[in-house]
């Protein structure tokens, strides 16, 4: 098997929650040795919320190490336990970076102040680290001490104001969105471009991801338009405004989705000829001749009607036939899907075999999510499940930091390695 | 001028929509982008809004914020002439990005293989709605689609409406953060070992990340996540959980989550401003003083005590959104945190640009745009290379370089 592009680069994940694990179970999954550090006296909270794994009689599984929600951020680490509360365990911790050739937080600026773990710092000990900080607001500034986690974060960038009906208040979409995937990723770019550089010139950096920049760097126009014209943008559902129908579109029932029978097709027509070709798909040929839904801009001037037409069209229809029919004509459809269809039911997920199913000491096998991208050449993999709460702490303190069983020994009574 | 982490790299990328963004964050770092476009542009160069309202090619908003930092060539790939200067451009280049429909670099003899023949380093990403493989590879896509089919929207929305989609086009931005990883990482492994592949990114792949744990709880326990609207999880109201309005806008706050100053630091906030109504008389103030998710839990998991304090904390939601209702948002969210309340603004476009902690930090860049006669502010870069850092200069006009970089090849 080829040698995967992070095989020897070690990574000290001082993350917790969702934003700073995510990132390095990717590196994990192209092959660096990640040693996630954490301490059962500051709990990763991710640990003891749902989803649990189930009993065999239906209850809920216990402890530290039965989440789903934790796993599958942590495939691929090794866990060590260790209480940064500590001085000694502040020693330990900078032992491990010294060893490492990245080092990850998104650990509160408060948070690195006490634990001693300002680039510096770290510096001192590792001139070639390449230190990667993600708090909510950055390292300076007023609000840099802000509280908040992924729900404070969806409001105060914007998500929440721009998402949704304009009927309805701006509450969100449902999930802590910047934590999965904007966040997590723009980190590993910028670790990635700075592995580049330190290549070239062996000289590591610090890399500060505010995670409320990084996501209004995605915001689309809305800032932009702001900034350039003046415009407030607001909440506009679900539509576009270079395509109409542009929605979703309620469907026949589907009992056997379980706890969401109400199934939707979602529908994207970008040019009059995919209209026309909806129309005739749908069975309302005639529909296409209406003058109202003639052209974009007529579609745009008349959507309410548009919507209720398209509507009429799709709700007796199953909605995975309303996206056959319409993709069978190139026009952009698609279900909307549940995890239940991700898993077990979309025949496309399936064949690509995206999530990853691992073997756990206390949960049994379960699904994770797969590489990020597929690499021809490099395929990246979860090596192993995610750890249970310091599995590996003996392993990293004797391999990693160098110590002696007894010295371990000494620690574990003196409260440093929990 | 400082270096950049990704000097000397020369990007060729083939992207309208979902692999745009992708050659922005390369160019941002260092690269050479050079975006090859249809005669009059792609899709994304004529969606509204425009600068000024002046519609055209050049203008589009949408199109600047993910196309920022490149070069611009016009290249007919249906033409043998723009086929072959297109061949010749990416086997010039270090990093191939292409957004096509599958299948179609290939027909034009741009594909994967046909350019890896004849440079073996070469990193060749490809970002589609669906991948490069399976049933559904060749369907057609929209951002909406991604956000659809990956198994974001049914969690967003009332239960009542449509699924929500998610602001802008997050499907298309996940696809292509995604496809910034995966190249890097290929750049990477091509400089240390001179072995070129194919990186291979789908968007529903992509965004289903952002599912949260509806995977893990089909996954365990066989139930879906739905959506649940503004009430969340909860099945009543609670008091200083949800959304506010404001004066002016709204606040989003979290106050009986763990993590910040408890539900009396509220109360004392009102009372300093006159505004803690009755909440110092029983039979609010003995609750008062002990709310939080633990005690909401208890009085919950026993009917008659849960019949009797429902109103009860309906009434102090009362209290406490006519408090919230006096403020500003930019107030309650800036005085509130300066309690380690954790309290939220529901920030807009306009709060955003005034935003105090980003205006401190100098966040927002003037990016120069000559041919428009002025200059203007845009969102920084997500994070900040001490040594390498991201720079954001304007986007192109279409077909800008054409010349400059055709004459290169010969």
């Amino acid at each position: 098997m080829a040698r995967l592009p992070l095989e020897g680069i070690r990574v000290a994940d001082f993350s917790w929650f969702g934003a700073g694990p995510i990132g390095a179970q990717t590196l994990a999954t192209f092959g660096a040795e990640v040693v996630r550090v954490e301490s059962e006296t500051k709990l990763d909270s991710l640990r003891v919320v749902q989803p649990f794994a189930l009993n065999e009689d239906g209850s809920y599984k216990t402890g530290y190490n039965v989440s789903g929600y934790f796993n599958n951020f942590n495939a691929g680490k090794l866990s060590i336990q260790l209480n940064l509360n500590t001085e000694k365990g502040q020693e330990i911790g900078m032992r491990i970076i010294e060893k490492s050739d990245i080092f990850m937080t998104n650990f509160t600026p408060r948070v690195i102040d006490k634990w001693n773990l300002h680039y510096d710092q770290l510096k001192a000990v590792n001139p070639r680290i390449i230190a990667a900080y993600a708090p909510m607001q950055g390292i300076t500034g007023p609000h840099r001490d802000f509280l908040g986690f992924g729900a404070v974060l969806t409001p105060v960038t914007g998500i929440s104001y721009l998402s949704g009906f304009p009927h309805r208040p701006p509450m969100g979409v449902g999930t802590n969105y910047p934590d999965y995937v904007i966040n997590p990723g723009q980190t590993v770019t910028a670790i990635l471009a700075a592995l580049r550089h330190r290549n070239k010139t062996g000289e590591g950096q610090m890399i500060e991801l505010p995670q409320l920049e990084s996501v209004v760097n995605v915001l689309g126009s809305a800032v932009v338009d702001y900034l350039a014209n003046g415009n407030i943008q607001t909440r506009n559902g679900n539509r576009h405004p270079a395509a109409a129908p542009h929605g979703a579109f309620r469907c026949a029932d589907d009992p056997e989705s379980v706890e969401s029978p109400d199934r939707w097709v979602v529908i994207a027509c970008r040019t009059d000829d995919q209209w026309k070709a909806l129309c005739e798909a749908l069975g309302k040929p005639e529909a296409a001749a209406d003058q109202r839904f003639a052209t974009l801009a007529d579609r745009k001037a008349n959507e309410d009607a548009l919507d209720e037409l398209v509507s009429s069209m799709t709700a007796d229809r199953k909605a995975e036939e309303v996206m056959e029919t319409l993709q069978a004509k190139g026009v952009p459809a698609g279900v909307v899907q549940n995890a239940q269809d991700m898993l077990d039911r979309d025949p496309h997920m399936k064949a690509r075999q995206y999530y990853q199913y691992l073997d756990h000491p206390e949960t049994g096998r379960a699904a994770y999510d797969g590489a990020p991208a597929r690499l021809s050449a490099t395929p990246g993999f979860h090596r192993s499940s995610a750890p249970t709460l310091g599995e590996h702490t003996m392993d990293v303190c004797e391999r990693v930091v160098g110590l002696t069983t007894d010295e371990i020994a000494d620690l574990l009574a003196e409260g440093v390695l929990v | 001028m400082a270096e950049r982490a990704l000097d000397g790299v020369r990007v060729v990328e083939f992207t309208d929509e979902t692999g745009a963004y992708c050659g922005r964050l390369l160019a941002d770092l260092g690269a050479e982008v050079i975006k090859v476009e249809p005669p009059g542009g792609g899709f994304a160069r004529h969606i509204p809004p425009y600068f000024h309202d002046q519609q055209g090619p050049d203008t589009s908003l949408a199109f600047w914020v993910q196309n920022m930092s490149k070069k611009s060539v016009v290249l007919d790939l249906d033409s043998p002439d723009g086929q072959v200067a297109a061949k010749k451009l990416a086997l010039g280049a270090d990093i191939v990005l292409d957004d096509r429909p599958v299948g179609y670099m290939a027909e034009r003899g741009l594909g994967f293989d046909a350019l890896h023949a004849e440079k073996p380093s070469l990193v060749y990403t490809s970002v589609t709605g669906f991948g490069q493989t399976g049933p559904h590879a060749g369907y057609a896509f929209s951002d909406i689609v991604g956000q659809a089919m990956s198994g974001v929207m049914t969690l967003a929305g009332e239960p009542q409406d449509p699924p929500n989609k998610v602001v802008g086009t997050q499907a298309d931005v996940s696809a292509s953060i995604h496809a910034a990883q995966g190249t890097l990482l290929a750049l990477l492994h091509a400089e240390a070992t001179g072995e070129g592949q194919h990186v291979d990114v789908s968007a529903q792949e992509a965004m289903s990340m952002s599912q949260e744990t509806a995977m893990q709880t089909w996954d365990l326990q066989k139930r879906n996540r739905v959506r649940t609207g503004e009430r969340g999880m909860i099945p009543v109201a609670l008091p200083a959980v949800g959304v506010y309005p404001t004066t002016d806008g709204h606040v989003s706050l979290f106050v009986l989550a763990p993590g910040g100053a408890e539900f009396p630091a509220l109360v004392d906030w009102m009372r300093e401003k006159g505004m803690a109504s009755d909440l110092d008389e029983e039979p609010y103030a003995s609750l008062v003083s002990t709310l939080n998710m633990a005690t909401i839990t208890q009085y919950m998991m026993n009917p008659d005590s849960a019949q009797e304090v429902i109103p009860q904390l309906a009434h102090i939601n009362e209290v406490v959104k006519a408090f919230i209702a006096t403020m500003t948002a930019v107030e309650a969210y800036e005085e509130g945190q300066g309690r380690n309340l954790l309290v939220g603004i529901v920030s807009t476009p306009e709060t955003l640009a005034t935003n105090s902690q980003l205006r401190a930090r100098d966040w927002y860049v003037n990016v120069d745009f000559d041919y428009l006669q002025t200059s203007m502010e845009f969102p920084g870069p997500p994070y900040r290379l001490s040594e390498t850092p991201a720079v954001i200069t304007r986007p192109p006009r279409l077909g800008e370089h054409t010349d400059e970089v055709l004459a290169s090849l010969s």
